[in-house]
Formats: C-alpha cells, sequence, structure tokens
C-alpha cells in the first residue's frame, strides 16, 4: 500500500516534469504560428553556455532607444512597442513601464542608461541564437564579413511577436539562414 | 573492508591469542554483515555512471544538431526525460535495492535539467541561470524523498548553492538576497535529520555533515549587500554557530574528521580574527551608515541562533569546562560594536582573544592526547605572532625572539606529549 502512494506521489512528479517543457514548447509554437513577424539588425558574437551549447549573441541596432526619460532603473521590466518600417524592418516608437494598448509590443528588460547620448539600452529576450556547434565559429566570421559588404541591412534576426512575447526564429545574411549561408 | 582483520585471525590462533571458536565466531560476525549491506562499490558506480551518463547526454544533444527539424529536435529533448522517468517509476513500483533508486534518480536528475535547458536551445529562449536553477532544483526535490535517494540530496545541496551564488553574486541581481536557497536548504533537511538519526556512522552523513555549511559558508555572502562591514559579524557570528552545533552530542561523539561543523567553524573563527587582529580593519573598513538593514536583524537571528545551541547544550550537560570557542560570538559582537566608534581597542581586544584560543586549544589537546588539536593551537599562536610581524613597530631582536619562543614551544610541548604518550603505554604494558 505504500509503495502505491510513493508511485502516486511520483506521478505527480513526473506530471510536474513534463509540464514544464512542455509548457515551454507550447508557447513557442503559439507565438511562431499566429504571432506577427519582425526583421531585427543584428550585429552577432559567439559565445558558449554550458547547458544549450553554442550559440551566437544577437546584438540589436533596436536595443537603444533615445528618450529623455532618466528614471530607468537596470534590469526593470519594460513594454516596447514596434511598429514596421518602409522596409519591413521594425521601428522602435515608444517605450513604456506599464503594459501599452497597440498592438504589437516585447516585454524587454533595462540595461542601462546612457546620460550622455540620453538613450536607453534594452536587453531583449530573445539575444541568443543556437546553432551547430560546428557552424557557431563559422556564423560569427560570416556575419562579420557580410557587415562589411556595401548593401545595407543585409544580416537581420526575423522574431515573432504575439502579445508580449517574441520568439526567436531564425538568422539571415543576405536573405540565407545563417546556418545555410555558413555551408556555402 | 574488515578482510585485513580476517586474514589476521589465523596467526591470532597461532599464537594463542584467541581461541578457534573465537575465531569463528568474528568471521561468522563480518560474513553476516556484509549480507546485511548493500554492495556499497556497486552503487558509488551507478551514481557516477548515471551522472556521466545524464552528463554526456547534455553534451550530445547541446551539439544542436541542424539536420533534424524542430519537431524532431523537441522529441529528443523529451526522450532522456522519459527514460529517467520510466527507471524511476519501475525501482518504486518493484520495490528496487537502494543501488537502482540512487542510480535511476541520478540519472532523471540531470535528465530534467537537460530537456528544459534543450527545450530552451531550440526555441532561442535566453532565460537566466538562476531561474532555470530553480525550476530545476524544484522539479527534482521530491525525488530526495520519494527515493531516499542520498546522491540526490548531495546534488540538491550542490545545486541549491549555485542557484543562491548565480542569483546572489550576480552583477544584475545587486540588492536582491536569495531568500528561497534558506527555504530550499530547510525543505531538505527532514532527510538530513533522518540520516543523523538512523545512519549516523554512514559516510554519506560525514559527506552532509561537510556540504551543509560548506554551502552555508559559500552562499552567506549573498545577504550582505548594504553594509558590509557587518559582513564580518555575519561570518564570524556563522561560524560560532557551526562550533556550537559541532558540540551537540550527534556530532561531537564522531571522529574529529566526519564533524564538518566543528572544523570548518574553527578554522573560521580563527581566520576571521586574525583578518581582525590588524589595526587598519578597525580604522578603514568597521564602519556603518545605517542600522535599519537586512544584515543586522541577519546578525541578531544567528546570534540568537548561537544562544539557544548553548542553552540546549547547557541542558544536556555538554558545557563540562569552559571553553572559550563557544563564546567568542558574544565577546566579538561587543567588540564590533565598541569598534565603530574606536579602533585601539578592539584590535588589541582581538589579539589577546586569539592568544587565548591558541592556550584553550593546546590545553584542549594536551588533555584529549590528540596531537592534531595540539599543534592547531599552536598554529594559532604562531599565525597570531606572524600577523603582528608585518604591522608592528617591534625591534628585529624581540621580533626574532617571539618566533624562536614559539618555535621552542612546539617542540617542547610536542616532546612533553610524546613522552607523556610512551610512559602510558609503557604502564599498560605492566
Amino acid at each position: 500500500m505504500k509503495t502505491l502512494y510513493i508511485f502516486i506521489l511520483f506521478i505527480i512528479v513526473v506530471c510536474a516534469q513534463l509540464f514544464v517543457p512542455s509548457q515551454m514548447v507550447f508557447q513557442q509554437e503559439d507565438v511562431l504560428k499566429t504571432g506577427t513577424a519582425f526583421k531585427f539588425k543584428t550585429q552577432p558574437v559567439d559565445p558558449s553556455d554550458p547547458f544549450k551549447g553554442k550559440y551566437i549573441f544577437l546584438n540589436y541596432e533596436a536595443s537603444t532607444f533615445s528618450t529623455a526619460d532618466t528614471t530607468w532603473q537596470r534590469n526593470e521590466d519594460v513594454y516596447v512597442t514596434i511598429k514596421h518600417d518602409s522596409l519591413g524592418f521594425v521601428q522602435v516608437t515608444e517605450v513604456t513601464k506599464n503594459e501599452p494598448k497597440s498592438e504589437f509590443y516585447i516585454k524587454a528588460k533595462v540595461d542601462w542608461y546612457n546620460e550622455f547620448e540620453k538613450e536607453l539600452n534594452i536587453v531583449y529576450p530573445f539575444n541568443k541564437f543556437y546553432m551547430d556547434e560546428t557552424k557557431a565559429y563559422n556564423a560569427e566570421l560570416a556575419h562579420m564579413k557580410a557587415q562589411q559588404d556595401s548593401i545595407p541591412n543585409n544580416t537581420y534576426a526575423l522574431v515573432f511577436i504575439k502579445n508580449g512575447k517574441a520568439v526567436l526564429d531564425n538568422v539571415f545574411i543576405n536573405e540565407i539562414p545563417i546556418a545555410k549561408y555558413v555551408e556555402k | 573492508m574488515n578482510l585485513k582483520l580476517i586474514k589476521e585471525l589465523p596467526e591470532l590462533i597461532e599464537n594463542k591469542v584467541i581461541s578457534k571458536e573465537v575465531a569463528l565466531s568474528i568471521e561468522q560476525y563480518y560474513h553476516s554483515k556484509q549480507n546485511n549491506s548493500p554492495n556499497k562499490l556497486f552503487m558509488v558506480f551507478g551514481v557516477l555512471g548515471s551522472i556521466l551518463v545524464g552528463l554526456g547526454i547534455i553534451l550530445i544533444l547541446a551539439h544542436n544538431w541542424d539536420d533534424f527539424t524542430r519537431s524532431t529536435k523537441t522529441i529528443f529533448a523529451f526522450l532522456p526525460l522519459l527514460i529517467g522517468q520510466f527507471f524511476v517509476g519501475f525501482s518504486i513500483l518493484k520495490k528496487k535495492s537502494a543501488t537502482w533508486k540512487e542510480a535511476s534518480g541520478t540519472f532523471l536528475f540531470f535528465a530534467v535539467g537537460a530537456s528544459i535547458s534543450l527545450v530552451a536551445q531550440i526555441y532561442n529562449i535566453p532565460g537566466n541561470m538562476s531561474s532555470f536553477l530553480l525550476t530545476w532544483i524544484l522539479l527534482c526535490l521530491p525525488l530526495i524523498y520519494l527515493l531516499k535517494s542520498n546522491s540526490i540530496m548531495i546534488l540538491h545541496l550542490v545545486f541549491i548553492t549555485w542557484y543562491a551564488c548565480s542569483y546572489g553574486y550576480s552583477f544584475m541581481n545587486y540588492g536582491n538576497s536569495p531568500w528561497l536557497y534558506l527555504a530550499l536548504l530547510a525543505l531538505s533537511l527532514p532527510h538530513y535529520w533522518q540520516l543523523l538519526k538512523h545512519k549516523l556512522d554512514a559516510n554519506i552523513t560525514s559527506i552532509i555533515n561537510w556540504l551543509v555549511p560548506l554551502s552555508l559558508i559559500i552562499t552567506l555572502g549573498t545577504f550582505v549587500e548594504h553594509e558590509e562591514a557587518l559582513g564580518f559579524l555575519l561570518y564570524l557570528l556563522l561560524f560560532s554557530l557551526f562550533y556550537n552545533i559541532g558540540k551537540i552530542p550527534y556530532f561531537e561523539n564522531q571522529k574529529l574528521r566526519r564533524n564538518g561543523f566543528l572544523i570548518t567553524g574553527s578554522l573560521g573563527i580563527v581566520t576571521i580574527l586574525l583578518i581582525a587582529s590588524f589595526r587598519w580593519l578597525w580604522k578603514d573598513i568597521i564602519r556603518i551608515d545605517s542600522f535599519q538593514v537586512q544584515e543586522l536583524y541577519m546578525s541578531a537571528i544567528l546570534f540568537l541562533m548561537s544562544i539557544l545551541t548553548l542553552v540546549y547544550l547547557y541542558l544536556k550537560h555538554k558545557v563540562k569546562s569552559f571553553n572559550i570557542f563557544q563564546f567568542v560570538f558574544v565577546i566579538f559582537t561587543v567588540l564590533f560594536f565598541i569598534g565603530i566608534n574606536n579602533e585601539i581597542v578592539p584590535a588589541i581586544l582581538v589579539n589577546m582573544l586569539i592568544f587565548a584560543l591558541g592556550v584553550v586549544t593546546v590545553k584542549i589537546g594536551a588533555d584529549k592526547f590528540h596531537f592534531g588539536v595540539l599543534n592547531y593551537g599552536l598554529l594559532i599562536i604562531a599565525a597570531l605572532v606572524t600577523c603582528r610581524f608585518f604591522d608592528t613597530d617591534m625591534s628585529f631582536v624581540l621580533r626574532g625572539l617571539l618566533f624562536v619562543g614559539v618555535g621552542v614551544g612546539f617542540f617542547l610541548t610536542n616532546y612533553y606529549m610524546l613522552k607523556k604518550q610512551k610512559s602510558k603505554t609503557n604502564s599498560l604494558k605492566q
């Protein structure tokens, strides 16, 4: 009888252990399927994570926002309202501390406020793009080279947005997914 | 383990130290004992194997196979988790041995971390380390009790320490303390209590005797946020509490090396006091701007806990003779608050205190016939002299004489002890 109780409790634990990653999967899939795509111009570098492997760290051009407001706290939650510009890239229209009513916004964190330039630096919750470990370093090199090309806006990240949640789908160099681009 | 003894039995019979019957019953006793206890070596290798396989799977999947589609990768992320859960469920239902439970539990522990981090990898969720560790720890905490697993207990202690460090020492979380760490530690203590009650002599218990104080020492710094000077007081209070806990019969009656609380406590007290024996510390560091801080409340709590432990020891008649180590926290707390306005008095008194501790330790060592403790006491005095070597205006002759004095002390006390020991064994022989 006692074994049965322990087993029932264990089944509850199993459910919790399965629930956490499943719920992560469903949330992300939902945003990818029903969210709206935005292109973020990038400048990646290549580090490594002990559990998740190699990734490229993405620096977005949209991570600075000019504002005269100086009351930002480090690591504070903020809502970044965005829209598409004429070329389909993202444009930040407003950064607020309360959830905005607009359709497209991202929940992000404050990095720091540059008082000299009067610029707010934002950390987006999609600044890492995980890659095959053999490709991550080449991706970094390829990206650096592409940045030096004369064509403007040639590297960007494709991000899906829904109700403040954002999922990074892929990174493109000259309209080719970065993993494919590296293989060439 | 007792093979050596059994091998020596024939020699003992030959020399007529014991009779054949006695030898036989000794042999039978150890054989029956061996059959009752599960194969420890097998368990250790089982757990080590699980750790290696678990970590290996994390690494293989971290390669991030680009050729698979997102859904295939997601299935692979869940696979180790399901395998681990199956084996743990199997060992519970079939009432398998402790070896099974420990090994499958350890594997499941790593599988939980692997699946969460892989899903995060597949969907490019950066997350932060401390919240990831927290989820992982919480999802595996019940396994300690469901499997009565010691290896998960050890992993739990290591991971909550990691969590507290990554949360509390991180630059991004400046001004926040990992209070949840204390809750997580408290949640694992009932298992530790069971071990102390039923398996006091097991090796696993002595490992945890060390891990618990070490974890607390590493993480205490994360609770120092505003008044760093109070960190000194906090650490000394923690070490004193450990020392007094180490005097509780559960720990005191064991071999010294198994008593992690006593050793970390004693070493910690001496280290903090040696730092506090320098005048510059009181002049430049010990300064408090505000008394309305969490460090002060925590100091008060630790102080109270030390007092309660002392009262408990007193009621159990364990405070036989006055041991200044057990009361250091009271003296230092008074000195600390004098030190806020005065730099000379506490520095001098701390020097005297360390000297007293050294002498007391030498005396304990001599009384107990313990060479280690005796020399530890002499080392305390030697360290004190070395510290003073650097910052006093004593003449070189005087400093030299001090060193010679301590050196001679080492020789004389050890010689005296050896002689005493010899006479004791001689009297036993006669």
